[in-house]
């Protein structure tokens, strides 16, 4: 069977099926596999051509194909050179001009407004996240029978389906969109995150631990207790870090909707077109959001016991750096 | 107190892991269940600590059938059970949840009278000195050790051990069952373990009994188990190991030969 004088569809045959049997078996198996080989390429090719469709489709629902959006290309790159004010350091080197973006720090006091996001998704993560526990035990099989325990999953993906900016949107009858509503609707959608990723945790516990409770004749509540949540204690806190990182970046949100903090800064000066102030917020966003990154990082690593990189010290990890940067290179 | 088992059934389906077991332990023995794997001495401690509920018949201790088992019965298991993330002594106060209401518990608030005891348990077992440390960092045969206290802290009626020593290295083994005896004739506690280690069994057990797929086909003192009767109980298949087991001196070899025969215990 020579393979350039078949047809592509006689190629895709099942080789009993083209008249082969005469073949020895290392002949028939090297044909199966071939044919196999090309039906994974027309099936990749497939794929992708499929990807391709679809991509093309979406970008025309979002408009891509109008041409306006091009039209405005020069106004972006003229903003550009003020998210990025230029300024020439010792009448030599060009650079963005930072001088500005701190004056803007200063002078708004973005520390004061950063404490107020801060403030927002600290107090909503502390709010839910015990309300989370509570939620995610209950939904547990152990806890609670089959099928009621999917009465507080369902709940929690109740929660989670309605985005922490819409939450804030239906808390704004208690007293308009403030700090106040943002808490509660952060706190909101810290049960239905934070609940789920505890329900997946409280799946994979050993029974070791809640039989040995329950050997010692302790009470229901002394089983779940003792038995189950010792065993989710660290993953819990974890979570919670994790959690308190994207609650940051919520919070943020949420104040460009008018709920307070940096959001509130952020939306003002880009209303007002004032982009140098605009970026300087943005880079002080930034910074915030790294800041309480890192710490829920060290946290984690230290929960997990691991013994890598983020666990160095603050001092370490800066001054070691270009070591580990051109070992990292050299590998 | 004396322990008397009346004809315990357990049906599982279709499947009988117990039928009719009968039989007695006198007040302070020892005892030990032997048999091969499936051949129901999991199901029979279970039922004891009221883990698992009988099909029918009843257990008594003292004459008086038992309803509230778990709370008097004390259980060592295998896999040891603990909750690894708390201390030694944490571990050994959860011996006393069951006479501890639901707040004082979870503020570790038990009596003086109790957190006492849960040290003096500690003691016993040789781990006083390290009763603050966490239980994920000791060894098997110290977990068992804390298992062992737990159990004890309950101040039992009947202490149980599930195949104590099966997941432990043989010195280990050893010192668990050193444990584990002289616990039992200090406080003067009838005891019933499951072991599959016939030697080790021997060196322990004051009576045996054996069963063989849910029904007891050996009740009797040491001097009675003899290698005809562990034929009866494992059957052919290991017989020679299990002879060997038995008559040997050297307990940790025949530790290891006996292990390798009977590896697959769940």
């Amino acid at each position: 069977m020579s393979a350039d004088s078949d047809s592509l569809f006689e190629r895709l045959l099942p080789p009993s099926l083209d008249g082969s049997n005469g073949e020895s078996a290392i002949e028939q198996q090297h044909a199966e596999l071939k044919r196999n080989r090309l039906l994974r390429r027309l099936s990749q090719s497939a794929l992708l051509v499929c990807i391709g469709i679809l991509l093309l489709w979406s970008l025309q629902m979002a408009g891509f194909w109008k041409e306006e959006w091009i039209q405005y290309w020069p106004e972006f790159t003229e903003a550009l050179t003020q998210y990025f004010p230029p300024a020439l350091y010792f009448d030599l080197i060009p650079f963005v001009d930072v001088g500005r973006y701190y004056q803007f720090w200063v002078e708004e006091g973005l520390v004061g407004e950063a404490g107020i996001t801060l403030a927002i998704a600290l107090a909503g993560t502390i709010v839910g996240a015990p309300l989370a526990l509570l939620f995610g035990i209950l939904g547990n099989e152990r806890v609670t029978p089959f099928p009621f325990n999917f009465l507080f999953r369902g709940v929690m993906s109740i929660i989670r389906s309605i985005p922490s900016l819409v939450w804030a949107l239906i808390y704004v009858p208690l007293g308009g969109i403030s700090p106040v509503t943002a808490t509660l609707a952060i706190g909101t959608d810290t049960i239905g995150e934070l609940g789920r990723l505890l329900t997946d945790e409280l799946e994979e516990i050993d029974d070791g631990p809640i039989e040995g409770i329950r050997s010692t004749g302790a009470s229901k509540p002394q089983v779940i207790t003792f038995g189950m949540i010792t065993q989710i204690v660290r993953p819990f806190i974890a979570w919670a870090m994790f959690i308190l990182e994207n609650n940051v970046r919520s919070a943020v949100g949420l104040g460009i909707i008018g709920a307070g903090g940096l959001g509130v800064t952020l939306s003002i000066e880009q209303q007002t077109f004032k982009f140098t102030n605009m970026m300087a917020t943005i880079l002080f966003i930034v910074v915030l959001v790294l800041s309480v990154e890192m710490i829920s990082q060290r946290t984690r690593s230290y929960l997990r016991g691991d013994d890598d990189e983020e666990q160095l010290s603050l001092y370490e990890l800066i001054v070691g750096f270009p070591e580990r940067m051109s070992k990292s290179l050299l590998k | 107190m004396a322990l008397r088992v009346d004809n315990l059934t357990k049906t599982y389906g279709d499947t009988t892991a117990l039928s009719e077991v009968s039989f007695e332990v006198p007040d302070g023995k020892f005892a030990v269940v032997l048999g091969r794997s499936g051949a129901g001495k999991s199901t029979l401690l279970r039922i004891l600590n009221g883990l698992t509920e009988p099909t029918s018949g009843s257990v008594y201790l003292d004459g008086e059938a038992v309803t509230n088992s778990r709370s008097d019965v004390g259980m060592v298991f295998q896999q040891h059970n603990l909750v690894e993330e708390l201390s030694a002594y944490d571990n050994a106060l959860t011996g006393t949840l069951n006479r501890t209401g639901f707040v004082r518990s979870l503020f570790n608030r038990q009596p003086v009278d109790d957190r006492e005891l849960a040290l003096e348990a500690l003691d016993t077992v040789g781990l006083l000195d390290e009763s603050g440390q966490k239980v994920s960092s000791m060894s098997g045969g110290q977990q068992q050790r804390v298992g062992i206290a737990r159990a004890l802290v309950q101040q039992p009626a009947l202490l149980l051990a599930d195949e104590p020593v099966a997941s432990l290295d043989p010195s280990s083994a050893e010192t668990v069952m050193e444990y584990l005896r002289e616990t039992a004739e200090t406080r003067n506690l009838t005891t019933l373990a499951s072991l599959h280690q016939v030697n080790i069994a021997r060196e322990y057990g004051e009576q045996f009994v054996g069963l063989k797929e849910g029904d007891v086909v050996f009740d009797g003192p040491r001097e009675e188990l003899t290698a005809a009767v562990l034929e009866d109980i494992y059957g052919y298949i290991e017989t020679d190991e299990l002879r060997e087991g038995a008559e040997s001196t050297d307990m940790n070899e025949s530790i290891q030969k006996t292990d390798e025969g009977l590896e697959t215990e769940p």
